[in-house]
C-alpha cells in the first residue's frame, strides 16, 4: 500500500492510537490499588494536620489510628450540596471541620477547614487539591500562608462575601484578614470567593443539624 | 553512517549538551531544581521519556506517513510522558504534587522532539536509544549540578536532610529557592560549560 495515500494514513494513526492508548491504560490499572492508597494516605494527612492531631509516626496506619481515635465523620446533606464534615472527639464543644471546594484561578481548589463548635473562629485550613501557577498561586499550600488561618474570627455580621477577607482591604485591624499571596492576586481572590460562599452554605447545613440534634 | 556509542554520549552529555550548548528544556530547568530529590525524578521523566520516545519513533521510521510524522511523534512523547506521569504519582506522590505541572510540560520540551526529529526518525533503533539516554544524561548533568548548589545555599540540605551549618550559623539565601536563582546558575552552567569547551571557529563572510 502506498505509505502516502489516506487510507494508510488513516490506518496507521488509528492504529498508533489504540496500541498507545492501550498501553497508557495498562500502567493506569496497574497503579490503581497503588494510587487509591496514596489518595487515602494524603487525605488522612491532611485531616490531621488540620485538626493539629497527635500521630505517632508518619505511616499509613498511624494517621489511621489518629483519625479513628480522635474523628467523627458525618455527611451533612441538602438539596444540592453535600459536606464531608468531621467532627472531633472528647472535647465539650467539638471543633468541626469540612470539605470546601471551589474554583480556583487554573482549576478546582479542594481542602478542610477547621472551625469552633459556634463557627466564630477558624482553627485551621489545609489543602487537599489545587492546580494553581507553580510558585505562585501554589503557595496557598504554604506554611506561612495557612498559619495566618489560625485563630481567625469569622465575620458573620458583615458582607456574605466578606465573611474571610483574603487580601487588602480599606479597613484596618481586622480580625477577619489574612495576606494574600504577592503576584496571585486572581488565585487569592479566588479563594476569598469560593471560602465565603462555603462559610455561608456549610453554616446553614450545619445549624439544621445541630437544631435537628437537639 | 551512524556514530558509535561512545561519540553519542560524548555528544549528549557534552559537546551537545541540550542545556548549555543548545539552551533546551530551560523551563524545568528553572523549576525544578531548587530541590535535589524533586530534581532526580524530573531527569527520571526526561530520559525515560527521551529514549522510549526516540527508540519507537526510530523503530517506526519507515512506516510513518512523512506528512503526519510530527503529530505521531507528539503522540508517541505524550504516551510515554502519561505513563511517567502516572509511574511518579504511584511511587511518590509528594513529589508529584510539586513536579506535576512540569512532567506535563515535558511533552513539550524542545530536547525530545528535537531528538527524535534530528536523530531518531533517520537513524536505526539502538543508536537513537543510546541518543536518547545521552541527552537525558546530558540534561540530568546540569540539572543535578544546578540543584546540588541551590539546595544546600537555599535551604541548608541535601535531599531534605539538613546540613550541620544550618543550625549553626548559616542563612537561607532565598533567591536560591526562586526561579531567579536558577537563572543565576544555569548561566554560570553555560558559561563554565562553554568556556571548557573547545572555541567554535568563526564564521567567514
Amino acid at each position: 500500500m502506498n505509505k502516502n495515500s489516506a487510507t494508510y494514513t488513516f490506518i496507521f494513526i488509528v492504529a498508533i492510537c489504540v496500541v498507545f492508548g492501550s498501553a497508557i491504560s495498562l500502567v493506569h490499572y496497574s497503579t490503581l490499588k497503588t494510587l487509591a492508597k496514596n489518595e487515602t494516605l494524603n487525605r488522612n494527612r491532611v485531616v490531621c494536620n488540620a485538626f493539629l492531631l497527635d500521630v505517632n509516626g508518619d505511616s499509613p496506619q498511624a494517621y489511621q489510628q489518629a483519625i479513628d481515635q480522635n474523628i467523627i465523620f458525618r455527611t451533612l446533606s441538602s438539596d444540592t450540596r453535600n459536606f464531608e464534615t468531621f467532627f472531633k472527639r472528647d472535647t465539650n464543644k467539638s471543633d468541626v471541620g469540612f470539605v470546601f471546594s471551589g474554583m480556583g484561578f487554573w482549576d478546582r481548589i479542594e481542602g478542610i477547614i477547621v472551625l469552633t463548635s459556634d463557627l466564630s473562629q477558624v482553627i485551621n485550613i489545609q489543602f487537599l487539591d489545587q492546580k494553581e501557577t507553580p510558585g505562585l498561586g501554589a503557595r496557598i499550600e504554604e506554611k506561612w500562608f495557612t498559619d495566618q488561618f489560625k485563630d481567625l474570627e469569622i465575620d458573620w455580621t458583615g458582607r456574605v462575601d466578606q465573611r474571610l477577607i483574603v487580601g487588602a482591604s480599606s479597613r484596618p485591624n481586622l480580625t477577619n484578614r489574612v495576606d494574600a499571596i504577592t503576584g496571585a492576586t486572581q488565585t487569592s481572590l479566588a479563594l476569598e470567593k469560593l471560602l465565603n460562599s462555603e462559610l455561608n452554605l456549610f453554616r446553614e447545613m450545619y445549624n439544621r443539624y445541630q437544631s435537628e440534634k437537639e | 553512517m551512524a556514530d558509535t556509542a561512545k561519540k553519542i554520549f560524548i555528544k549528549g552529555l557534552w559537546e551537545e549538551n541540550p542545556i548549555f550548548r543548545q539552551v533546551l528544556g530551560v523551563c524545568s530547568t528553572l523549576a525544578v531544581t531548587n530541590l535535589l530529590a524533586n530534581t532526580l525524578f524530573m531527569c527520571f521523566g526526561v530520559m525515560f521519556t527521551t529514549a522510549l520516545s526516540s527508540l519507537t519513533i526510530s523503530a517506526l521510521r519507515n512506516y510513518i506517513p512523512r506528512r503526519i510524522r510530527m503529530i505521531v511523534q507528539v503522540l508517541i512523547i505524550a504516551s510515554y510522558v502519561m505513563m511517567v506521569d502516572i509511574i511518579i504519582k504511584a511511587l511518590n506522590p509528594d513529589i508529584h504534587r510539586f513536579i506535576g505541572p512540569y512532567v506535563g510540560l515535558i511533552i513539550t520540551n524542545c530536547i525530545i522532539m528535537g531528538r527524535a526529529e534530528a536523530f531518531a526518525s533517520q537513524n536505526r533503533p539502538w543508536p537513537s536509544f543510546l541518543d536518547g539516554i545521552a541527552s537525558g544524561l546530558g540534561y540530568s548533568l546540569i540539572l543535578v549540578a544546578i540543584a546540588l548548589i541551590r539546595e544546600p545555599l537555599g535551604f541548608g540540605t541535601i535531599l531534605g536532610y539538613a546540613l550541620p551549618a544550618r543550625e549553626i550559623w548559616w542563612h537561607q539565601w532565598t533567591i536560591m529557592v526562586m526561579p531567579p536563582g536558577a537563572f543565576f546558575m544555569l548561566a554560570i552552567a553555560t558559561w563554565i560549560g562553554r568556556n571548557l569547551s573547545p572555541a567554535t571557529p568563526k564564521r567567514q563572510g
